[in-house]
């Protein structure tokens, strides 16, 4: 299967540097990311939250629900490429249900890029685990082309031994306490040996809570990881609070 | 939607999309834990058909392990032996079919549920999203529609068909034909994409079409058809033939060519009416949604109690039942072997790619034995071809209702080429000559044009109200009014006008007529705006070039011919 992707990215690195470049998420000539699409989505200049990577607004390291504590805790950091908002959620949303996994490989420089840029150096990439009744409606995990295109990118050996043992309600669809605990016993290790001692990048496509990163880093934690870095395509952004009165 | 591969009493090899089911099927001795895509199990069918085409399960000559064969082929797609296992069937026989009878009420909502089902999904080939949205039409859940769907797969009026199917080295969408798909290694095998049809919902190797091979109409029934209008004599004359075509049961496809603007739609309507009433089902198929936008309040208004379907543009419409349709050229994508008879407007005024999609559409969209009737002004010359051959019929429509030839487009040379910085050659002239006729439609080869062009006439003639449009212009539609009101002197444009606008008194020019982008039929639709109303049934259609381009002679040649014929059969008045 690896082996399949090696091959398939292989085959699309060589044609899309002859070809024209189309801007990955908006589809207009120029660059690879289009500089239209990087101020509307993927903020740069923008903090993420240590804990969650929501993109944040203001000076701090945390969001204000990380602060007060409902936020992940078994991450080390969490940090999201870009705002799961307009051309960012629809390239996302086109590669899961309109069957194009081939359009996460186009992003694959860029994303793995601003995760060198932003998270410390690691043993190995891990994707979060999907079930396999979804795998097989599906035919492949998200969260598993975007780790072998880091792995492809960078050499980083991919990390398996999680999977995911009962097919959960999408977080998409449930509050945000159903989503902290939808995930109790979701997942589970199955070979500790290959965790036990290393230091991860936990890759997924979104994040909204943080809570199925936490799920998954909490059993590996469990089973010995040293250091889990959470690493989305797109988080969502913390709401400005208008403060009251004057 | 994925299936589980079943091995049966009798040797044979089945499969069905739900694992409780299988559990309490006695026929099923054991099943494949992995779900499988319907591509998959259809392969490996194929595959033990040809290993054994006499069917050792039934006779048991074969010491082969069946359950080994399936495996070594499942390897062969890229799977790995470890995520295939097999379970042992032992159905618990106390869930009998009786259990289901006992709450009375969910039955009947139940049956209400089957029937609505059952009538919209008649003649469809309907994909996962479809069988979806229809699920949240009925107010019903996803499994008990594929329920129903699996019935029907079961009882034979329906079958699963996979949306992307391995074809030789390659792959072909099952649901438009396309060849060119975007393929990917999935989870356990490599699977493929269809961009072409990918409008009307995902299409791929992992999916499933949903195909009913029932026709969309039961049987003969009363039908009111009131027409508002009365044919003219060239009208009547083309549509007794269609009429002939549609009952003839030797010819399959026929070709009416007719005059612009000599309504050639309506002449279908009585053979629609006589094929309905017999329990015949129609298509009205076009490429353009401002077509089908034009025909269907006419239908509408001529067959007032009729329920007709019309299914345009990539949106998502209501499933909805009867016997007369109208599509544009993706939705025809979800119907199966569906109709007698087939009006196809216009298919080679298709101006985008993917008209291989439609004539893929329209060939499984028709019943066996149904007809194709092509509509057209400006026939292609396959089209052509085949009437020449004898492998189509030809109609002619040469006129129009007022009894007056269709104006012959006027060849300008332009000894300079023609671009829009000043005015100086001998054709502004022209220009001002044809606008004492009336007002002046200047269609240009490029969007860049039209902006320059619109300055310069200005400059020219400063008492004129000038502007113009082109297809995406987000003001075009009231543009289009006020030029319909005869509000501009002169109004620059890049495409052909959609269908149904009609301008009084209006006048042609095109300017660059031996620009590419004019092939003869654009020439011809162009020169067609002209004429059209009884008040203003002549005009000027001027072409302006440096060059005459084949096309331009073509377009001549078509309109002079459709004037003789016109003239022989006394359809014009000299
Ligand atoms: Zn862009
Ligand atoms: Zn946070
Ligand atoms: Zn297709």
């Amino acid at each position: 299967m690896k082996e399949f992707w090696k091959g398939a990215v292989k085959l699309a690195q060589t044609l899309w540097y002859e070809e024209l470049q189309t801007c990955v998420i908006c589809g207009d000539e120029g660059d690879l990311v289009c500089p239209t699409c990087t101020t509307d989505y993927l903020h740069p200049e923008l903090g993420r939250c240590r804990s969650c990577g929501k993109l944040l607004l203001n000076e701090k390291t945390n969001c204000l629900d990380c602060e007060a504590g409902r936020g992940p805790k078994h991450l080390d950091q969490v940090t999201a490429w870009g705002h799961y908002s307009g051309g960012l959620r629809d390239l996302i949303q086109n590669v899961k249900f309109e069957a194009r996994p081939r359009r996460l490989k186009e992003i694959a420089r860029p994303f793995t890029n601003w995760a060198i840029s932003q998270l410390p150096a690691v043993d190995g990439v891990m994707a979060v685990p999907m079930h396999a009744s979804r795998l097989a409606e599906r035919g492949f995990n998200q969260a598993e082309v975007l780790a072998s295109a880091i792995h492809w990118e960078l050499g980083l050996p991919i990390i398996e031994g999680v999977e995911r043992s009962e097919a959960t309600p999408p977080q998409m669809l449930l509050s945000r306490y159903d989503r902290l605990h939808n995930l109790k016993g979701a997942f589970i290790v199955r070979e500790p040996r290959s965790i036990i001692g290393r230091t991860v990048w936990l890759v997924d496509d979104v994040t909204t809570t943080g809570a199925t990163l936490e799920a998954v880093a909490e059993v590996l934690r469990s089973s010995g990881a040293k250091a889990i870095y959470g690493l989305c395509l797109a988080a969502g952004m913390e709401k400005i609070l208008v403060p009251l009165g004057d | 939607m994925h299936f589980f591969l079943t091995l049966n009493k009798d040797g044979s090899v089945g499969f069905s999309p739900f694992q409780e089911r299988i559990n309490q099927d006695s026929k099923v001795t054991s099943y494949l834990c992995a779900p499988l895509s319907y591509a998959t199990i259809q392969a490996i069918q194929e595959q033990l058909q040809q290993r054994d085409p006499f069917g050792f399960w039934d006779k048991g000559f074969s010491r082969k392990d069946p359950k080994h064969q399936i495996l070594k082929i499942l390897k062969g797609f890229g799977w790995n032996a470890s995520d295939l296992t097999w379970k042992e069937n032992s159905p618990s026989l106390e869930f009998g079919q009786d259990s289901l009878e006992d709450e009375d009420q969910a039955h009947e909502k139940d049956k209400e549920v089957e029937k609505a089902f059952n009538r919209l999904t008649m003649g469809r080939q309907l994909s996962m999203g479809d069988l979806r949205r229809l699920a949240r039409q009925l107010k019903s859940q996803d499994e008990d529609i594929k329920k129903l769907a699996q019935f029907n797969v079961e009882q034979g009026s329906a079958t699963w068909v996979p949306a992307v199917k391995p074809v030789g080295n390659g792959w072909q969408c099952q649901r438009c034909g396309e060849r060119e798909v975007e393929e990917w290694p999935s989870q356990y095998e490599m699977a493929a994409t269809c961009r072409s049809c990918e409008s009307i919902g995902p299409s791929t190797s992992l999916g499933v079409l949903y195909r009913d091979v029932r026709s969309l109409l039961e049987g003969p029934s009363e039908v009111i058809f009131q027409p508002h209008w009365e044919l003219t004599e060239a009208q009547r004359i083309a549509s007794e033939q269609v009429f002939e075509f549609i009952k003839d049961p030797c010819q399959e496809t026929a070709l009416l060519w007719a005059a612009c603007g000599a309504g050639k739609t309506e002449v279908c309507f009585p053979s629609a009416a006589w094929a309905l009433k017999e329990g015949k089902s129609v298509l009205f198929a076009a490429p353009r949604q401002d077509v089908i936008n034009d025909v269907a309040p006419r239908l509408q208004r001529d067959f007032p109690d009729y329920p007709l379907q019309v299914l345009t543009g990539t949106s998502s419409v209501k499933f909805q039942g009867g016997g007369m349709v109208l599509a544009t050229t993706h939705q025809v994508l979800r119907f199966w072997r569906a109709f007698d008879v087939i009006f196809m407007d216009e298919m080679d005024a298709f101006p985008y790619q993917g008209s291989r999609a439609l004539e893929w559409g329209l060939k499984h969209a028709l019943r066996q034995g149904g007809k194709i009737l092509y509509l057209t002004a400006t026939p292609s010359s396959e089209g052509l071809k085949a009437v020449k051959q004898g492998k189509m019929q030809l109609i002619r429509l040469p006129a129009r209702h007022h009894r007056t030839s269709l104006p012959v487009p006027m060849w300008e040379k332009s000894r300079h080429t023609i671009a829009p910085n000043g005015c100086t050659g001998a054709w502004v002239s022209q220009i001002k000559s044809l606008r004492i006729q009336g007002p002046v439609l200047m269609f240009v080869p490029k969007i860049s044009w039209i902006d320059p062009w619109i300055k310069c006439i200005q400059r020219c003639f400063p008492s004129w109200c000038v502007d113009g449009s082109y297809s995406a212009d987000p003001e075009r539609s009231s543009k289009i009014e006020r030029l319909r009101q005869g509000e501009f002197d002169l109004f620059v444009s890049t495409t052909i006008l959609e269908r149904g606008v009609t301008l009084p008194g209006i006048q042609v020019v095109v300017l660059e007529a031996d620009h590419p982008v004019f092939d003869e039929r654009a020439l011809v639709q162009m020169a067609g705006r002209v004429g059209r109303t009884r008040e203003c049934p002549a005009g000027s259609v001027l072409f302006l070039s440096a060059r005459m381009t084949p096309a331009m002679r073509t377009a001549v040649r078509w309109i002079e011919e459709q004037n003789r014929l016109a003239m022989e059969l006394g359809l014009i008045d000299a």
